[in-house]
């Protein structure tokens, strides 16, 4: 019986029993034109079905599924690698041009004075707007960099979820024997990285060869686990949170080999790690104060020359984000917020600077009676000199349709995080009906 | 003070004098002391209709409950999908020179944010009731006003005694969203019946009507709100259904797992 079969009979069991039933649908569609050529370079449909049976126990169960499709030319749902997903998360393509995929599937309930959710889920950890460092408990699809939704890009993972207060704090505890992970664009695909910070590059003459990635696939070996322990004290928000886990981007290790044909072997290989962290939150008048600081135990990072330097280097990590929000104005909203991750075992060895240091500024307003929002985002990345600059206007037509218009800009060199993408600035229309 | 210029015009429409009336201050008092008990649950229809006429509807479910002095208010959307998961939660404190705790989740980012409580003069999720307004429900607040009794005069065919309301100081004004409030407050229940508020320039703002005030369970219950916004022609409906001050709401409603959990 494969996963689907038993996907299929969690949902139809409960329809049987005693249980009231809701559904609801969201379709979104995008299409995003080329600044520079006038191409089309994306122009996507999802349908998103959601089912929740509440049962007169006080369980639920919530299942949604998300149908994609792609239309010519643009994107193809398989640029992002399906071999990044464990089977039973897996999306099925269907044909060339569109695939489906089991969104979310959990049952949830209370548990004395605790919460269980059981299932595939989405577990959100962190304080920080777009930039990660303890939203790392699910792994995000990168088939359109950073620029999809996290709704969207987070993939949803098999996870134990226990929730017990204890005192006036909340202990959640995790357990996700579910080795999925980044879902990473193939080389060829429109938002491949070409970053020499992610992607190595061999010397002219020198074969490349690119092994399969070496995934976990234990299920209970090489499951993740961990904890938050959340409360509100003293008017602060704060966490303290534990994961143990595979860090959700592969090192791409390489292997140099100089018989007849000098070649290099690049492997890709996911590594354990220790993340300890915290959160903090706090309103200060027409200021929020929040952040978020995470120390990762193991990290591993590509080397200049591996021909003499190893197939990858070593260190600890240690990243933080501090974010201030204003909100003086009616209908407005201002949040900068600055972002660091800083080596400390950092050598010459390393192609990423030992401190990486990024920024970001959100400008949004809402008008008629927050029916119309106009929004500009900034990224921007403090070392290599490159950014990404996202203005939206977004319009409810009414209760059940949205439209808007934005556009995506990269600039800077590319040897930056973003200036790689320089040639993939765009425009986008798109729209969302729910029902 | 800028406020006075407003004065003489309510005088001429009130028929019994200001002096023979309980004093600005013993209104709002009684008002507050109006027992509306220590928890409540109910379904709020929102109804919001734009100049042009067109109108956006959210259904919401809404829980309040005292925790000593302390009050809390979480409410949850449940239609329509676009909005559905949204939730918000304010814990409003004795101190008056305590803020207020706020936080909205919000189900595109599957966080729970923490919002200023300074943001209390913005509108509430597009309706045309304020953050505040909101949080107090059928109550007022006795820190951001001084109170004057104006007179009488008649809502709906309910007699009631007016009442002006002046921020005390602009810093007030400002975050309120308001230079000046008129409230119509029938004494027999001590419920707000009319509210009419200026903007800090002292321009006609927006009108609201609390209607359909009953007993449920023995506690004196609005059942209906019209707001209407003279600047923007914009009008909202709020409709309260399924009151119920007896069932007991359990104190893990008023927490931010229940934001993210939703109902």
């Amino acid at each position: 019986m494969s996963p689907w079969h038993i996907i299929l009979a969690l949902l139809l069991i409960p329809s049987m029993a005693s249980a009231q039933a809701e559904l609801s649908h969201q379709v979104q569609s995008r299409l995003a034109i080329e600044t520079d050529s006038g191409r089309t370079r994306l122009w996507d449909t999802d349908w998103r079905p959601e089912l929740r049976w509440r049962f007169d126990n006080g369980g639920r169960l919530t299942g949604s599924l998300r149908l994609r499709w792609q239309g010519e030319p643009g994107l193809r749902p398989a640029d992002g690698f399906r071999d990044a997903y464990a089977g039973a998360s897996r999306p099925q393509g269907l044909g060339d041009n569109a695939e489906i995929e089991l969104r979310e599937l959990y049952y949830e309930r209370s548990l004395g004075e605790g919460y269980l959710t059981v299932g595939k889920q989405q577990v959100v950890w962190g304080k920080a707007d777009g930039l990660k460092v303890l939203d790392v408990v699910d792994p995000q699809s990168f088939r359109e960099f950073i620029l999809e939704d996290f709704e969207q890009s987070r993939i949803p993972r098999w996870t134990l979820n226990l929730e017990r207060p204890l005192g006036d704090w909340t202990l959640q505890v995790l357990w996700i024997p579910d080795q999925t992970y980044h879902a990473l664009p193939k080389p060829d695909a429109t938002f491949a990285f070409h970053s020499p910070r992610f992607v190595p590059a061999a010397p002219s003459g020198v074969a490349v060869r690119l092994n399969e990635a070496e995934r976990p696939s234990r299920v209970f070996a090489d499951a993740d686990a961990g904890f938050r322990l959340s409360g509100f004290v003293g008017g602060w928000d704060l966490s303290l949170n534990y994961l143990y886990h595979y860090f959700n981007l592969p090192t791409l290790h390489q292997r140099v080999t100089l018989d007849a044909q000098p070649q290099v072997e690049i492997t890709p290989r996911f590594h354990r790690t220790h993340l300890l962290g915290g959160t903090f939150s706090r309103a200060f008048g027409d200021w929020v104060a929040r952040g978020e600081v995470g120390y990762f135990s193991d990290r591993y990072f590509l080397v200049a020359d591996p021909l003499h330097q190893g197939e990858a280097a070593r260190s600890t990590e240690l990243s933080h984000v501090v974010g201030l929000d204003w909100s003086g104005l009616t209908d407005t909203f201002v949040s900068l917020q600055w972002f660091q991750s800083w080596l400390p075992q950092h050598d010459e060895r390393f192609i990423r600077p030992k401190v990486d240091s990024q920024l970001t500024f959100l400008l949004r307003r809402s008008f008629l009676n927050e029916t119309l929002r106009a929004e500009v985002l900034w990224i921007g990345g403090l070392d290599a000199g490159d950014g990404l600059v996202r203005p939206k206007l977004s319009h409810d037509l009414n209760d059940h349709l949205e439209v808007w218009l934005g556009a995506d800009l990269f600039y800077g060199k590319h040897r930056g995080t973003f200036g790689q993408f320089d040639e993939q600035d765009r425009l986008l229309l798109g729209l969302k009906l729910g029902f | 003070m800028k406020y006075i210029s407003f004065f003489p015009a309510f005088l001429f429409f009130a028929s019994v004098s200001a002096a023979e009336l309980p004093d600005g201050d013993t209104v709002a008092a009684n008002i507050n002391a109006r027992n509306e008990g220590v928890q409540v649950s109910r379904n709020v229809t929102m109804e919001m209709t734009d100049r042009s006429g067109k109108t956006r509807t959210r259904e919401t479910r809404n829980f309040r409950k005292y925790f000593g002095k302390e009050k809390r208010t979480a409410i949850f959307y449940l239609e329509p999908r676009n909005v559905k998961d949204t939730a918000f939660l304010t814990y409003d404190y004795p101190d008056a020179g305590r803020d207020d705790d706020q936080w909205l989740y919000l189900p595109a980012m599957r966080k729970v944010r923490r919002i200023s409580a300074a943001d209390r003069g913005d509108y509430f999720l597009g309706t045309d009731l304020s953050y505040e307004d909101i949080k107090l429900e059928s109550r007022v607040s006795l820190d951001d006003y001084t109170r004057h009794t104006l007179g009488e005069d008649q809502v709906d065919g309910h007699r009631c005694i007016l009442v002006e309301a002046l921020p005390v100081d602009g810093e007030t004004a400002k975050e309120l969203g308001y230079g000046r409030v008129e409230q119509c407050v029938d004494m027999d229940i001590w419920f707000v019946r009319r509210a009419r508020f200026w903007d800090t320039k002292g321009n006609p703002l927006k009108t609201a009507y609390f209607r359909d005030i009953r007993q449920v369970q023995g506690l004196w219950t609005q059942h209906q709100i019209d707001v209407e916004n003279h600047k923007t022609g914009h009008r909202t409906r709020f409709l309260f259904r399924e009151v119920d001050y007896r069932t007991p709401v359990g104190d893990q409603v008023f927490t931010q797992n229940a934001l993210r959990r939703g109902l």
